[in-house]
């Protein structure tokens, strides 16, 4: 290397002069080497636990995934019940009241929500919350005029709101599900385990930008949406019933009316309806006498209607006969020291007579022919004092008491229907029997449940309860009972143009304390028709009326208002009167004969 | 001609723990670049690995290159290579491109290069001579001051990035650099109260409400443990969690899934990724071949052939320190998050050719250590 000497071979003492100077820098370099290790050795070792687990708890996703609520419709997919798609409003106090904005957002959110400007702001001012609901089930176009202001710390959260299409029409019924989405009346409550459906649940991690890592799910039940139930009952028939109701209700001054149409060879029911009643989507402002379905939760005495069961009994044992004749004591009898009166005087009735002008005092003579035990034995066949098993929440069981319980008269007034307390679903049912050669269905509001995939997953069929009378039985009470809307029967008024119909009336007095009320009476109407070969029967409860109290003048119009476009209604349905469900007769024959 | 004799008696006197040491770290450094970004979620990240073995070769070459020149021919041409960085951290300024906020990025050829990173080897060859000349005597204020002002210029081109982290390499060097030079070690103190003094209004006023924010998070790392603290939670979170023995290869949860942003996975936070995957072991190793690095450098320093080479050796080595225990302490929550990278390992082009440049210049010295 040539070349002018150069600074750099400057050196002299310097070097071993200034070696501890890099032996200082050195130390310093160890110190903080070291400095560094001993952090690791404590992060690694010692804190190391506490590390594991943030990591693992930062990364966990348990995940409820959601599901919509099944729909209910009628037996003719007539929507009665829906889910709407909705959200709730909320807001971030805490980055509200940060920025200042509690006045500014509360002013817009009120007027784009209908709400108190106040109320909102005092919800806003809450600086240590980070969540609040402002309004829940928020119409998605006013979400929207909300989400286009942008407003810093309000966001929105996907909910769903259950909606009756037709308010309160098969309201008992159908029912209704609460905020949270339980079923809490109707079919809402009892098949509330199709309709909500299963959420779905997902047990996974999640990446930093907080996204899940499929790769790592550890569970994940797919979510089934809630299934929709299809209902026996029928829009047009509901319908015309709750339309006959209302007008009794009002003409008459009723406290409340109910009825229920029964289908007879299957126990389908096609309509059921009860006053007053209350608007679905208004549950919340409702009343518990307003949600009250009465005709399967309350209990009353039928009067006159009960007498078809005794007569039945009577001529299935075979104690009397439809001629037998029987001395009604010009409507007056004395017997075991208390009197018995009817409404009309008679004084020789046979028992079709007996039937068709309603003697009280002929009836408590068949029962009496009749005896307790065997009295007893077919109003339990029948189903009195029995639930019949209807898949609707809250059926009364109705009263019917013990043979222990029973005094001397006893069986003189449950003769007449007094005594005893029934639903009207029993009534209806117990009728439909007869109407139905004696074979006594399972009543049904449920006619299948279809899930979202189209499956079939619960259809119900018809189910024989009890055979409480032979088929010949049956036949004669029919015959029997078309008499009574005939001419000098008492349920006249219930007589159609087209069609024969055959029922029975009912007008008791009501129980009060110590007695009976003479002025609270229960009108009732039962029936079937056509009454040659019956497809469809039908009960009426009048409860109240006034002036007018009897089920003749009362009830039996209700009766026939419904029964006229009903029957109309049907005959002109594809599927006819007796809807496309089937009953092989010989094989109810013979599962009648096992029973 | 190529003086082969001397070209292999230069190579062979090479100091093969320092190349050994240098190799791991190089390895260590793609191998887990490419465990920080296999999974690259949409970004451009997933190529990282392979760029940067482009990277290592292109430094390797330059080493190799580095330590045949003689450094002496540095120290004549320090001045020319002085105005260089000084215009290209100006350039930078004025043409340079825009990244995360800060001009740090130049365009040269259609390459990208940090000025910066090359800036502070340029002011340790410059500082070095400087400080070697045969009449500087460091009991002069003079002297001082003109050193200081040697640093200052680089020093506040580079904070007008701004790229905080680099510049304030700048200080423990110089400081350095003038302590092994000779300065008196009250001076020193004194030049260290005044600094300390001068940070607080600049950490005051001069400070970015990010910078601020970083350092308040370092103070209480709740305060905000979505935002600037998460980057040093989640770091130490996943050193933390490695363990004794590390999660293994590919499998750091934390880096894998992202708790770790992808973004500075591969550059500041390579070594908290290291540390989860590896546990301690891998830690103290890494930490172990730096080590071997750094006694390297001082033993070259030691046995300099002249004041320059020293000198030289020295504010190199403080440099590789400052970066190695910065980026390690602030991944392991000991130090509020500056953006310094790990030497030799973490992704950067740049970085690793100033980085081999400067190691090369390291055994350039030590290789003429016989050379009277």
């Amino acid at each position: 290397m040539t070349g002018r000497p150069g600074w750099y071979e400057w050196q002299g003492m310097t070097d071993n002069k200034y070696n501890w100077r890099i032996i200082c820098v050195v130390a310093l370099v160890m110190l903080a080497q070291v400095g560094l290790g001993s952090r690791l050795v404590f992060l690694h070792m010692g804190e190391n636990e506490i590390y594991r687990e943030r990591v693992a708890r930062k990364r966990k996703l348990e995940q409820d995934i959601l599901v919509g609520r099944g729909r209910i419709l009628d037996r003719n997919g007539e929507t009665l019940a829906m889910d709407l798609a909705v959200k709730d409003v909320c807001a971030d106090p805490a980055v509200i009241t940060e920025n200042g904005h509690v006045r500014f957002i509360a002013e817009h959110l009120a007027r784009l929500l209908s709400l108190d400007s106040l109320w909102v702001a005092s919800r806003l001012n809450r600086p240590h919350r980070r969540f609040e609901f402002i309004k829940r089930f928020v119409p998605l176009d006013t979400v929207e005029d909300v989400a286009a202001l942008k407003l810093p710390g309000v966001f929105f959260l996907d909910s769903s709101q259950r909606n009756y299409p037709h308010a309160g029409m098969m309201g008992h019924v159908v029912g209704f599900s609460n905020l949270e989405g339980v079923g809490s009346a109707g079919i809402e409550q009892k098949f509330n385990k199709y309709l909500k459906g299963t959420p779905g649940l997902r047990i996974s991690e999640l990446d930093g930008r907080r996204h899940e890592i499929y790769a790592r799910r550890s569970l994940d039940i797919p979510a089934q949406e809630g299934s929709d139930v299809y209902l026996t009952l029928d829009m047009m028939i509901q319908y015309f019933t709750e339309q006959a109701l209302l007008k009794a209700v009002e003409e008459h001054h009723a406290r409340g009316a109910w009825a229920i149409v029964q289908r007879v060879r299957t126990g389908e029911i096609l309509a059921m309806a009860s006053l007053p009643n209350y608007n679905l989507n208004e549950y919340r402002t409702s009343t518990p006498e307003q949600r009250r379905n009465r005709a399967i939760a309350y209990n009353y005495e039928p009067g006159s209607t009960f007498k078809v069961a005794v007569i039945a009994a009577g001529l299935d044992a075979g104690v009397t006969t439809p001629d037998k004749i029987y001395d009604c004591e010009n409507g007056y009898w004395m017997y075991k020291g208390r009197p018995l009166r009817d409404y009309h005087a008679y004084d020789q009735l046979n028992v079709a007579d007996i039937l068709k002008k309603s003697s009280n005092i002929g009836t408590a003579k068949i029962a009496l022919e009749l005896g307790n035990d065997r009295l007893m034995w077919y109003l339990k066949e029948f189903g009195v004092g029995q639930l019949t098993g209807v898949d609707l929440p809250g059926e009364e069981t109705g009263i019917l008491n013990p043979l222990q319980r029973w005094s001397s008269i006893s069986p003189t007034r449950i003769a007449m229907g007094h005594e005893v307390a029934l639903t009207a679903l029993q009534m209806v049912n117990m009728v439909s029997s007869i109407a139905n050669r004696g074979f006594l269905m399972k009543p049904r509001v449920v006619k299948r449940i279809v899930n979202t995939q189209g499956h079939i997953v619960y259809e119900s069929e018809p189910e024989v309860l009890a055979r409480p009378i032979r088929a010949e039985t049956a036949d004669t009470m029919i015959r029997l009972m078309a008499r009574v809307t005939e001419e000098g029967g008492t349920g006249r008024r219930a007589a159609l143009d087209d069609y024969k119909v055959g029922g029975k009336t009912g007008s008791a007095q009501k129980p009060v304390p110590g007695g009976y009320s003479d002025s609270a009476h229960m009108a009732s109407f039962v029936g079937f028709l056509p009454a040659d070969n019956p497809e469809i029967c039908i009960v009426v409860v009048v409860d109240e009326p006034q002036p007018l109290h009897t089920g003749g003048v009362v009830a039996a119009p209700v009766f026939r208002e419904i029964a006229e476009p009903t029957a109309r209604y049907l005959a002109a349905s594809p599927d006819g009167w007796g809807g496309h469900e089937t009953l092989d007769i010989a094989e109810l024959s013979e599962e009648g004969a096992a029973l | 001609m190529i003086n082969w004799t001397g070209l292999r008696q230069t190579y062979q006197r090479l100091d093969w723990w320092m190349v050994a040491s240098m190799l791991f770290l190089m390895t260590a450094g793609v191998l887990f670049i490419y465990s920080a970004c296999y999974r690259d979620d949409g970004l451009p990240v997933a190529g990282f690995y392979k760029k940067q073995m482009v990277w290592c070769a292109l430094g390797l070459v330059l080493f190799v290159i580095v330590v045949a020149l003689d450094y002496r021919r540095l120290g004549r041409n320090a001045v020319w290579l002085y105005a260089l960085c000084l215009l290209l951290l100006v350039l930078v300024l004025l043409v340079g491109k825009k990244v995360y906020g800060a001009y740090r990025w130049l365009s040269l050829f259609g390459i990208q290069v940090q000025p910066s990173e090359f800036a502070k080897l340029g002011t340790i060859i410059v500082l070095a001579r400087f400080l070697s000349q045969p009449a500087r005597n460091m009991r002069h204020m003079d002297s001082l001051v003109k050193a200081l002002l040697i640093t200052a210029c680089p020093f506040l081109l580079i904070i007008a990035q701004p790229d905080l982290g680099t510049a304030v390499v700048l200080a423990p060097v110089t400081v350095g650099m003038l302590f092994v030079a000779g300065t008196p070690l009250r001076t020193i103190l004194l030049l260290l109260l005044i600094g300390g003094v001068l940070m607080i209004p600049v950490g005051y006023f001069g400070l970015s409400d990010y910078q601020k924010e970083r350092i308040m998070v370092f103070i209480d790392p709740g305060r905000d443990p979505l935002d600037a603290g998460w980057n040093k939670i989640q770091s130490e979170i996943a050193v933390g969690s490695g363990g004794f023995t590390g999660k293994g290869y590919l499998k750091g949860t934390q880096n894998v899934l992202g708790f770790l942003p992808r973004t500075v996975a591969p550059t500041d936070f390579i070594y908290s990724v290291i540390a989860e995957e590896m546990g301690f072991v891998g830690g103290i190793t890494v930490m172990g071949g730096f080590m071997v690095l750094l006694t390297a450098c001082i033993h070259a320093a030691i046995r300099a052939a002249d004041r320059f080479g020293r000198l030289m050796v020295v504010g190199i080595a403080i440099m590789l320190f400052c970066h190695i225990f910065v980026n390690i302490a602030m991944t392991i929550g000991l130090m509020p998050i500056t953006g310094l990278p790990l030497p030799l390992i973490s992704y950067g082009g740049s970085f690793m050719v100033s980085i081999m440049l400067s190691l090369g210049v390291v055994q350039s010295v030590y290789v003429r250590r016989y050379r009277r």
